[in-house]
């Protein structure tokens, strides 16, 4: 292979620019002549009948044009995907505090807060489930419809892996674990809260601009509660102020409730979400309770693993069953054992609703399989990096699900280098030597390995297109229909766009995805973006590139392996190189179509659904990463004092942007490992705005050492496999082993707060409504 | 009621409610966006503007108060020709930027810390940026971008003072 000119090499973001400058024009900095502002009622009740919604007196309110319910709705609003259980707004009943009943436009922000201050709602309570262990009680207060199969209607689904038979395996193991860990909802805390902007169009139609994941998923949905054939709703990416996985169902949401009021009121309606709205209203990383057995040999084989996990969803399904399906299949970690069961249940409660976040299950159950294997390690007398290099996935391995790994296996190097760069051996010796009990701070060091599946697997048909053509001014127009969401999606796509080509990368325009201009790609999820969309821009440049090989011979008279580049330039057997431009100028004089349009679809692989057998993804990413802490033992305070990061993302493609993702995720993940913290007391949630809802600080989060290991996989774009969730993915349980090893206490249960590690207990809190029922009025 | 100060270099005269905030009044009545609401309590830093010489949150300043004092905002930061200055070119460079939305909070707190010095250490860059959250970039670019300019504008001090004598 010639060597590369852009992949893998320093490159400036292609919207950095407009960032910087603060050009960027994000929804809540959109404002149209005319515009009215929207505003929801929303519920202060966590389970309750809608027994009165009268908007008579919301429309007598001095500036305001409209307000709209379920009613307003086809089908009263109702979408879902995979599980179809929610609505646009709520229909007969509310299942969460927050959850959305009605929608005002008016003049001013202020109209329509008193306008929806003015709605008649009255709701009759309902016995209310919080408790997720209950949920499937008998006697359970119902929250889902009732099923046709019979079962419990609290009950979402069940996901399984099956090998061989791990509870006989458990007895016969000499060595043996079985504990309990749990972790709890995380906030995505982008800093953009939610919005959107609804302009109705001429032809009856509208447009929606709306910073979320998945346009096509978004426009999906309103054609549907709107009634309104595809071609009429148009969906355009604004640039989107951080999503994690956050700004799916509930901005689709917000999009049909701007959408519906513009068709109502003949004019552009903007609604844009307070701090405290967005974290009531928001769905969550779900909480997990996990139940882990392992058994080893002595020597430190690994033999069994029995993981048993429950995922509350909450009020609503959105993406849990996904999600626990992400979970089920990453839940043993990446080792090889003799057996091995996992099921993962997910229910309903009514503690608001869970969807998705970064890691999508694989964060919640690697914090708890990591933690299990330091445990099982510790019995058995073995450091945890000799264990895990004992016992880890290597290439030619078979998986719990019996997949053999033939490729992109860089796990093995993961570990040593982070342990060399660490100075693992040193530090972990040094730290367990015996302490005087007086010593006030300890110090600690804890490794976590990770596998995560790429793209969506066994989820879903997985494919992503993009279209490219040449413009009047010899710019290149790249699009996608995959949304960058602050990932860097668009560097990279531009990129290989340029590689392909062999043109530099500022002589392309990567659009932002506009469902009118781009092809649909499936949803922008999964960390697919690289893989697939990469494919994708790769293929279409490609196609380009050969009508453009093709104008070039011709104009040097010569065959087509007979050209060679020089930069973007030409050159033929009489080395005298053509312009790029003057090749275009003659493809366009030849006829030849300037434009070219690429799509890739991944490999089909299958999943047992019955058996809990099969292929879940195509490849996998590896990662080690450790945490050294200091612990205050006066005080419980944590403070991370060095990290260390390997990962094997196949090719990096845009380098400066994944070392961003790692840098990002492990910060997500000290958040979630040490102070993220979502309390629902009664389903109300305490923390409603960032003075109690904790995320890392620039003094929080340390020096960061972080190092690729590049196993290409041969169906990624150069062999990138990707970046996105794995980073965040194994911060937490590697910060969680660093501070057993600390302080010589376990603190099973997530965020590892002040109480927990300095009692090793929570404290009992008050809590209640007032938090959240002021957070709706502001 | 009438409120006049300088705003990125130049004098405005804005007639405004009295009980709005600054950031109100910047976005709202004055069409400058680049300071964005992100929780409107003086927690996470993008609404950070430098008010004489100091970053504070606008959404915690009332506008009235901005009365006669010097704010210079993200869209008073570029270099003379208009383009990025070196501090906002560093931020693409280390690749210190992602989603974007805190970005021109944390480029003013970059300036509002190298008006204050040209030697900050890395912890002293942390504690400058510790009023701004980001919740995409684990900050490390961020301080790189920002340690990267205080060497060069140091060089660049030190080349103007030396010129006089050689």
């Amino acid at each position: 292979m010639t060597e590369l000119k852009y992949i893998g090499k320093p490159a400036r973001r292609v919207d950095a620019l407009e960032k910087v400058t603060g050009k960027a024009k994000y929804i809540a900095d959109r404002k149209l002549p005319g515009m009215l502002y929207a505003r929801c009622l929303r519920s202060e009740t966590p389970h309750g009948r809608i027994v009165q919604l009268d908007t008579a007196p919301a429309l007598a309110v001095p500036g305001v044009q409209a307000v709209i319910t379920s009613e307003d709705f086809f089908e009263h609003g109702l979408y879902g995907f995979p599980v179809k259980d929610k609505y646009m707004l709520a229909y007969q009943k509310v299942r969460y505090v927050g959850e959305a009943i009605a929608a005002v436009a008016a003049d001013t922000p202020e109209a329509a807060l008193a306008g929806v201050q003015a709605i008649i709602c009255e709701l009759e309570p309902l016995p209310a489930v919080f408790d997720p262990d209950h949920a499937l009680d008998p006697d359970a207060p119902q929250i889902g419809p009732d099923r046709p199969d019979g079962k419990h209607p609290n009950f979402l689904d069940l996901l399984i892996v099956r090998k061989a038979d791990p509870l006989a395996e458990w007895e016969r193991s000499p060595v043996k674990l079985d504990q309990r860990y749990s972790v709890g909802p995380q906030e995505h805390a982008y800093i953009e809260p939610e919005g959107a902007l609804a302009v109705p169009t001429r032809e009856g139609g509208v447009i929606v601009y709306a910073p979320n994941q998945s346009p096509f998923v978004n426009q999906g949905n309103l054609a549907m509660v709107l009634d309104l054939p595809h071609n009429l709703v148009r969906v355009i990416q604004p640039p989107v102020g951080g999503s994690f996985g956050g700004k799916d169902d509930l901005v689709y949401e917000t999009s049909a409730q701007v959408a519906k009021l513009a068709l109502v009121t003949g004019k552009p309606i903007r609604m844009v979400f307070s701090r405290e709205e967005s974290l009531i209203a928001s769905y969550k990383r779900d909480a997990m309770r996990m139940r882990i057995r392992l058994g080893a040999d002595p020597d430190g084989t690994l033999r069994a693993c029995k993981f048993e996990g429950l995922l509350d969803s909450g009020a609503y399904a959105s993406e849990a069953t996904f999600t626990a399906w992400r979970a089920s299949i990453h839940a043993m970690g990446a080792y090889k054992y003799n057996a091995c069961d996992v099921d993962i249940a997910c229910v309903y409660t009514n503690n608001s609703y869970s969807g998705a976040f970064r890691g999508f299950g694989n964060t919640e159950v690697c914090s708890a399989i990591e933690q299990a294997i330091d445990e099982l390690a510790d019995a058995v007398g073995m450091d945890p990096m000799d264990f895990r290099l004992k016992n880890c996935l290597r290439l030619g391995d078979e998986t719990a699900h019996g997949q053999v790994l033939t490729e992109s296996v860089g796990l093995p190097e993961c570990i040593q280098t982070a342990r060399r760069l660490s100075d693992w051996d040193r530090k972990r010796a040094e730290y367990s030597a015996p302490r005087t009990t007086q010593h006030a701070l300890r110090r600690g060091i804890g490794v976590a390995a990770l596998y995560h599946g790429t793209s969506l697997g066994a989820e879903g048909s997985d494919y992503a297109s993009s279209t490219i053509s040449v413009e009047q001014n010899y710019s290149v127009d790249l699009t996608s229909g995959l949304t960058d969401y602050g990932q860097g999606s668009r560097t990279v796509f531009t990129l290989i766009a340029a590689e392909e080509l062999g043109v530099r990368p500022d002589r392309i325009h990567m659009q932002r995805p506009d469902t009118d201009t781009a092809v649909e790609s499936g949803p922008t999820v999964a960390s697919r973006s690289t893989m697939l969309g990469g494919n994708a821009a790769r293929i279409a440049a490609g196609n380009l590139r050969q009508t453009l090989d093709f104008a070039a011979a011709d104009l040097l008279g010569c065959e087509l392996h007979q050209l060679i580049r020089a930069d973007e330039a030409y050159v033929g057997p009489t080395e005298e190189p053509v312009a790029w431009e003057q090749v275009v100028d003659h493809a366009r004089a030849m006829g030849l179509a300037l434009s070219a349009h690429g799509k890739w679809t991944a490999p089909q692989i299958t999943w047992n659904h019955h058996a809990g057998r099969g292929t879940p993804y195509m490849a996998y990413h590896f990662a080690t990463q450790v945490a050294e802490v200091e612990v205050d033992m006066r005080t419980g305070v944590v403070q991370v004092i060095g990290f260390w990061a390997v990962h094997d993302p196949g090719k990096v493609i845009f380098p400066q942007g994944a070392y961003g993702q790692l840098y990002g995720g492990i910060a997500q993940g000290l958040g979630y490992a040490l102070m993220e913290q979502i309390t629902y007391t009664n389903g109300y949630l305490q923390e409603t705005n960032f003075e109690s809802y904790l995320i890392p600080t620039s003094v929080d989060v340390p020096e960061i050492t972080a190092q690729f290991v590049e196993a290409p996989f041969s169906a990624g774009p150069y062999g990138a496999k990707n970046i996105a969730e794995p980073a965040m993915v194994p911060a937490a349980p590697a910060i969680l082993n660093a501070i057993a090893h600390a302080t010589g206490r376990r603190v099973r249960d997530l965020p590892a707060n002040l109480e927990r590690v300095l009692l090793g207990k929570d404290l009992t809190k008050g809590g209640s409504a007032k938090a959240c029922k002021l957070g709706l009025k502001t | 009621m009438l409120i006049e100060f300088t705003l990125n270099h130049k004098p405005v005269m804005v007639d405004a409610p009295p009980d709005i905030t600054l950031l109100e009044l910047l976005r709202d009545h004055l069409g400058l966006t680049g300071a964005k609401e992100g929780c409107a309590v003086g927690e996470c830093g993008a609404c950070a503007v430098i008010l004489d010489g100091r970053l504070v949150n606008s959404c915690l300043v009332l506008a009235p108060q901005a009365g006669g004092s010097d704010i210079v905002t993200i869209e008073g930061i570029h270099a003379p020709d208009g383009g990025p200055n070196d501090l906002q070119e560093n931020f693409i460079t280390y690749g210190a930027v992602q989603c974007g939305i805190c970005i021109p909070g944390m480029v003013l707190a970059g300036e509002a810390l190298l008006l204050k010095t040209l030697t900050p250490t890395r912890a002293e860059i942390r504690t400058a940026l510790a009023g701004n959250l980001c919740r995409c970039t684990g900050y490390q670019q961020i301080v790189d971008a920002i340690e990267a300019t205080a060497q060069q504008r140091r060089r660049q001090e030190t080349g103007v003072r030396r010129s006089p004598g050689t």
